[in-house]
C-alpha cells in the first residue's frame, strides 16, 4: 500500500514536471537591443515591382522593430545612431516603375521613373539585410560585390554576406525568413526544373543557422516556414486554365469547359490538363488570344483577337503534375526548416499557415477589426500589385506571425502590429492618428507615403481573361 | 410667479447643455445633492423636494412650500486600450473628449391643507455622451453619441394624518433628442491605405412622451420603508441623416460618391427602462439616519438599436440584448448639530451590457461608488454639497467584439453635487 502511494506520488510528480518543463526551449533571449533581419524581397519590403522607402517602412522586420520599441533610421541617420537601419531608397524605388491600379480600377498602370539609394554611405551594416531575389544559399555566398545582379550591391555593399553582416553587428536577436526564392523563380517560370534541391536547401539552411549561432551564440533567433499553397498569391491563384467568356464565365462545349492550349513541355502543344494554373504573368498574352484553341478562331467575340490558336508558353502555366512536384519540394523545404530549427532550438513563425489563410480568403475573408481582406488581385488588400509580394498591410500580418512566434517561444508580450498603421488619415478630424502608435520619426517617413501616387504612363488594361 | 417662470426658463436652458450616463446604462441617478451624498439611498428618506425623483410619496411629509435646485458637475476620465494581440487595435488608445457635464435639477413643492402636497420637478433622469477624442480607432463604430433628456414632472402626494403612511404619484413629461456621428472607412486599393471616405451625422428632432411614477412611504416608529416605481416608455425619434464624403485624393472618390446613401430622413426608437426602488431606513440611533436601497432597472427592454432611413432602409441595426440591472445603495446622514449634517454613502451599480454589446457607443461596466456630503441649514436656507467618487470596473470586450474594436475600457468619474434649498 505504501509502495502504491509512493508510486502514485512519483507519477504525479513526474507528470507535473513534464507539464512544467517546456518541451521547447528557445535559444538566447528576446532582447532586441541589436535586432537584425536576414531575408529576401519580403524582408526588404519589396512591393508592386519595386523597392522604396514608402514601403520599406512596412517591411516585416521594420514592423517588428517598431513593435519592440525600436526607431527606424531616417535617411540622414549615422552609424552611431541607435536605430533600425534599412537601405532606404527614394520613391519610386529600384527598379522603379511601380505598379498601381489605374484610375478606373480596371487595370494597372505604372508610376514611371526610378529612385536612388539614400543610405549607401551609412557607416555600418544595415539591421535589415534582406536582399530581393536571395535564396538560402545566397545569404551565405553573395556579398554585394558590384558584379552581383539586382539590389545586392546596394544592400550588402561588398561588406560581406547577409549572414556575415548580421554577425558583425553582434546581434541580440535575429529574425530570418528565407527560402521563398528557392522555389518562386521556378514557379514563376512554370517549371520545377529550377527548384533548389532539397539537399542543397537543407544544407544551406543548416549552415546558415550554424553560422549565425556560432557568430552570435547568445542571440535569440526566429525563422519562418514557407507558403505551400498555390491558391494564396494572385500570381498563381487567379487564372484558371480554361476558356472564359467576356463575363468571366467558363465557355461550355459539349457540357464541359474548354481547356486552354499551351506548350506542355518540350514543344508538345496540347490542352492544359484540368486543374492547371495559368500564371498572372500570362495575362497580357491571354488578352491577345494566346491559349485559345484554334476552333474559336472564327467565333465571335474571340475572332477579334490576333493570336487565337497560338499556345501559351510552357513558362506561363503550371500543370497539376508540376504543381505536385512543387508541393512536394516545398513540403520538403518546410520539413528541413522545421528540422533545422528544432536542432538549433529556434522558434518557427507559421508563415505557411498565414498563406493558407490567404488562400482561403476568397471564401473566408480575413477579418481585422471592422474590415475584411482577401487575396483578390488588385483590390483584396493583402497583396501588392505585382501579385507576388505583399502590401504594406500584408507585411504587417506577416510580421505579426513572427511576433506571435517570439511571444510563444520567449514568453514575451510584444504587441502585434496594427493595421491602423496604414490608415490614410485623410479626415481633417483624424489625420493626427499616426501619433498614436508610431514613433514621430517613423511617422515623418510614413507621412510621405500619404502623398498620393499619381500615374502618367499609359494604362494597360487589366481584365479577367475575358475577350472583347 | 414671474420669478418662478424665470427660474424655469433658466433651468430648462441649462438642462439642454447635455448630460452623461452615470447610473447604469444611460440613466442618471444623481438628482439631488443630499440623496447623492447618501449614495442614492433615499427612497425611504425622501425628505427634501428631490423626492419627486426618488420617491414621490416623500413630498407628502414636507409641510412647507419649498424650492430645491442645483446640479451635479460630472468629470470623468475614460481610456480605451487596444488588445495587444489584435491586429486592428493593438497599441491604440482612445479617450473621451474632456467635458464637464452638469445635469441640473429643480423642484418646487407646495403643501395643500394638512395631508396633500403638490410638486413639480425638472430633471434629466437619462442621458448619454460618449464623445471620442479624434483621432479614434473606433470611429467607424462611433465618434460621438449623445442622448439628451429633459423631464418635467408634476406630482401629488398624500399622507395620513398621523404621518405614518404616504402615497404619491406623478406624471413625467419626457423630452429627448439623439445624435450619432461616425465615419465610414474603406480599404483603398488605389493607395493601399485605409481611408476615411465619409462621415455620417444623425440628428433627431426633439421628441416627447409621457410616463408615470408612484411611490409609497411607511414610517412606523424609528423605521421607514419606501418603495417607488417609475414606468418605462419609448421615445420614437425622427431626424435627419447627413452623409458627407471625405475626399481621399484617389480614384476611389468617384466610386464612393456613386455608392453613398443620400441625405435623408431617419428614425429610431430608444426604449427607456422602468426603475423600481425599495428602501429601508432607520433612525434608531439618535441623530443618525441609515438607509439601504435596492433598485432594479429594466434595461432588458433595450434589445437593439435600429436606425431606418427613409430612402435607404435599415442604416444601423445593432443587437444590444441588455440585461436588467440592480444597484445596491447604502447611505447615512448624521445631524451633527442643528446647522450641519454630514453624509456618507456607498453603492454598487450593475451594468446592463453583455460583453457583445460593449462598444464605443457606450462601454459600460459595473461601478463602485463612495460619497461624502454635508448639509448646511441656516434659517429657511439649505445648502447641500456632495463629493462622489465613482470607479468603473475594467471592461474587456473579449476578442470577438461585433464592432471589431477589441480592447479594454477604463473609466473613473468624479461628481460634485450642489443644491440650494429654500423653505417658506
Amino acid at each position: 500500500m505504501r509502495n502504491n502511494s509512493f508510486a502514485r506520488i512519483a507519477a504525479v510528480a513526474i507528470l507535473a514536471l513534464a507539464i512544467a518543463v517546456p518541451t521547447f526551449a528557445a535559444r538566447g533571449t528576446a532582447d532586441f537591443t541589436k535586432f537584425v533581419a536576414v531575408g529576401d524581397s519580403y524582408g526588404a519590403g519589396f512591393e508592386s515591382g519595386t523597392l522604396h522607402e514608402r514601403h520599406q517602412v512596412f517591411s516585416w522586420p521594420a514592423v517588428i522593430a517598431r513593435q519592440v520599441g525600436l526607431q527606424l533610421c531616417l535617411p540622414t541617420a549615422t552609424a552611431t545612431d541607435n536605430c533600425f537601419a534599412q537601405p532606404l531608397i527614394s520613391f519610386p524605388g529600384i527598379p522603379g516603375n511601380e505598379l498601381v491600379l489605374n484610375s478606373t480600377g480596371t487595370g494597372l498602370t505604372i508610376i514611371p521613373g526610378q529612385g536612388a539609394p539614400e543610405m549607401l554611405s551609412f557607416g555600418r551594416p544595415y539591421n535589415n539585410l534582406s536582399v530581393p531575389g536571395f535564396t538560402v544559399g545566397a545569404t551565405l555566398a553573395l556579398t554585394g560585390a558590384s558584379s552581383e545582379p539586382g539590389l545586392s550591391p546596394l544592400i550588402l555593399r561588398g561588406l560581406g554576406t547577409e549572414v556575415q553582416q548580421a554577425i558583425a553587428q553582434h546581434p541580440t536577436f535575429i529574425a530570418v525568413w528565407i527560402g521563398g526564392n528557392d522555389f518562386l523563380g521556378a514557379v514563376s517560370t512554370g517549371s520545377p526544373a529550377g527548384l533548389t534541391s532539397t539537399a542543397a536547401f537543407a544544407g544551406a539552411y543548416n549552415k546558415m543557422l550554424d553560422d549565425l549561432i556560432a557568430g552570435a551564440p547568445n542571440a535569440g533567433i526566429v525563422v519562418g516556414s514557407l507558403p505551400q499553397n498555390f491558391a494564396a498569391a494572385p500570381l498563381t491563384a487567379r487564372l484558371p486554365g480554361i476558356l472564359l467568356d467576356p463575363t468571366g464565365k467558363p465557355v461550355i462545349v459539349s457540357g464541359a469547359p474548354v481547356p486552354l492550349i499551351a506548350d506542355l513541355g518540350g514543344g508538345t502543344i496540347g490542352a492544359l490538363p484540368s486543374g492547371s494554373i495559368v500564371l498572372l504573368s500570362a495575362l497580357g498574352d491571354l488578352q491577345q488570344g494566346f491559349g485559345i484553341p484554334p476552333a474559336f478562331k472564327n467565333i465571335p467575340p474571340f475572332n477579334a483577337l490576333p493570336h487565337v490558336g497560338e499556345p501559351l508558353k510552357d513558362s506561363q502555366t503550371i500543370t497539376p503534375a508540376e504543381q505536385a512536384q512543387f508541393n512536394t519540394r516545398i513540403g520538403e523545404y518546410n520539413a528541413a526548416i522545421a528540422a533545422s530549427a528544432s536542432a538549433h532550438n529556434v522558434a518557427v513563425a507559421d508563415i505557411k499557415g498565414l498563406f493558407d489563410r490567404f488562400a482561403s480568403s476568397a471564401t473566408t475573408p480575413i477579418l481585422i477589426g471592422p474590415f475584411t481582406f482577401t487575396n483578390t488581385f488588385g483590390t483584396g488588400g493583402i497583396f501588392s500589385m505585382d501579385g507576388v509580394h505583399l502590401s504594406d498591410l500584408g507585411y504587417i500580418l506577416f510580421a505579426n506571425e513572427y511576433i506571435k512566434a517570439i511571444n510563444s517561444a520567449y514568453g514575451t508580450h510584444i504587441p502585434v502590429g496594427s493595421i491602423s498603421q496604414v490608415f490614410q488619415n485623410n479626415d481633417p478630424d483624424t489625420k493626427d492618428a499616426l501619433g498614436l502608435s508610431i514613433p514621430p520619426e517613423v511617422g515623418a517617413q510614413m507621412i510621405s507615403i500619404f502623398n498620393s501616387v499619381n500615374t502618367s504612363a499609359p494604362a494597360p488594361p487589366l481584365r479577367r481573361r475575358s475577350i472583347h | 410667479m414671474r420669478r418662478f417662470s424665470r427660474t424655469w426658463v433658466l433651468v430648462s436652458a441649462f438642462i439642454l447643455v447635455g448630460a452623461s450616463a452615470f447610473g447604469s446604462g444611460f440613466s442618471i441617478f444623481e438628482q439631488g445633492a443630499k440623496a447623492t451624498a447618501m449614495g442614492g439611498a433615499f427612497c425611504a428618506t425622501a425628505d427634501d423636494p428631490s423626492a419627486i425623483f426618488y420617491n414621490v410619496a416623500g413630498i407628502a411629509q414636507q409641510r412647507h412650500t419649498a424650492f430645491y435646485a442645483g446640479g451635479t458637475a460630472i468629470n470623468f476620465a475614460n481610456e480605451f486600450a487596444g488588445d495587444p494581440n489584435d491586429a486592428f487595435t493593438s497599441g491604440q488608445k482612445g479617450f473621451y473628449k474632456r467635458h464637464t457635464f452638469v445635469p441640473p435639477n429643480a423642484y418646487a413643492i407646495v403643501p395643500i391643507g394638512s395631508n396633500l402636497t403638490f410638486g413639480v420637478g425638472v430633471m434629466a433622469p437619462f442621458g448619454l455622451r460618449t464623445d471620442w477624442d479624434d483621432p479614434w480607432i473606433g470611429r467607424q463604430a462611433s465618434r460621438d453619441a449623445n442622448i439628451k433628456v429633459l423631464s418635467v414632472e408634476p406630482a401629488v402626494a398624500w399622507q395620513s394624518t398621523s404621518g405614518v403612511f404616504a402615497v404619491g404619484a406623478g406624471v413625467e413629461y419626457r423630452r429627448g433628442r439623439a445624435v450619432l456621428s461616425r465615419n465610414q472607412l474603406q480599404p483603398n486599393p488605389f493607395n493601399g491605405r485605409i481611408s476615411d471616405v465619409a462621415s455620417s451625422f444623425l440628428s433627431t428632432d426633439w421628441k416627447s412622451g409621457t410616463t408615470w411614477n408612484v411611490g409609497v412611504l411607511f414610517k412606523p416608529g424609528t423605521w421607514r420603508i419606501g418603495a417607488a416605481y417609475r414606468a418605462d416608455m419609448d421615445l420614437d425619434f425622427k431626424g435627419d441623416l447627413t452623409v458627407t464624403q471625405i475626399p481621399t485624393g484617389t480614384p476611389i472618390d468617384a466610386l464612393v460618391k456613386a455608392g453613398l446613401p443620400p441625405n435623408q430622413g431617419a428614425k429610431t426608437t430608444i426604449p427607456f427602462p422602468a426603475v423600481a426602488s425599495l428602501g429601508i431606513a432607520t433612525t434608531a440611533i439618535p441623530n443618525w439616519d441609515f438607509e439601504f436601497d435596492l433598485t432594479q432597472t429594466t434595461w432588458s427592454r433595450f434589445k437593439s438599436l435600429t436606425v431606418t432611413g427613409d430612402t435607404s432602409g435599415v442604416l444601423i441595426n445593432r443587437n444590444e440584448d441588455w440585461d436588467d440591472t440592480y444597484s445596491y445603495r447604502l447611505g447615512a446622514n448624521h445631524m451633527v448639530n442643528p446647522t450641519w449634517d454630514v453624509r456618507f454613502g456607498v453603492l454598487y451599480d450593475e451594468n446592463p451590457e453583455p460583453i457583445s454589446a460593449v462598444s464605443p457607443l457606450l462601454p459600460d461596466s459595473d461601478r463602485e461608488g463612495v460619497t461624502f456630503g454635508v448639509g448646511y441649514h441656516r434659517g429657511p436656507w439649505t445648502i447641500d454639497a456632495t463629493e462622489f467618487v465613482l470607479h468603473f470596473k475594467r471592461r474587456s470586450t473579449g476578442t470577438a467584439n461585433p464592432d471589431g474594436i477589441n480592447g479594454i475600457y477604463r473609466t473613473d468619474a468624479n461628481l460634485i453635487s450642489l443644491n440650494l434649498g429654500y423653505r417658506f
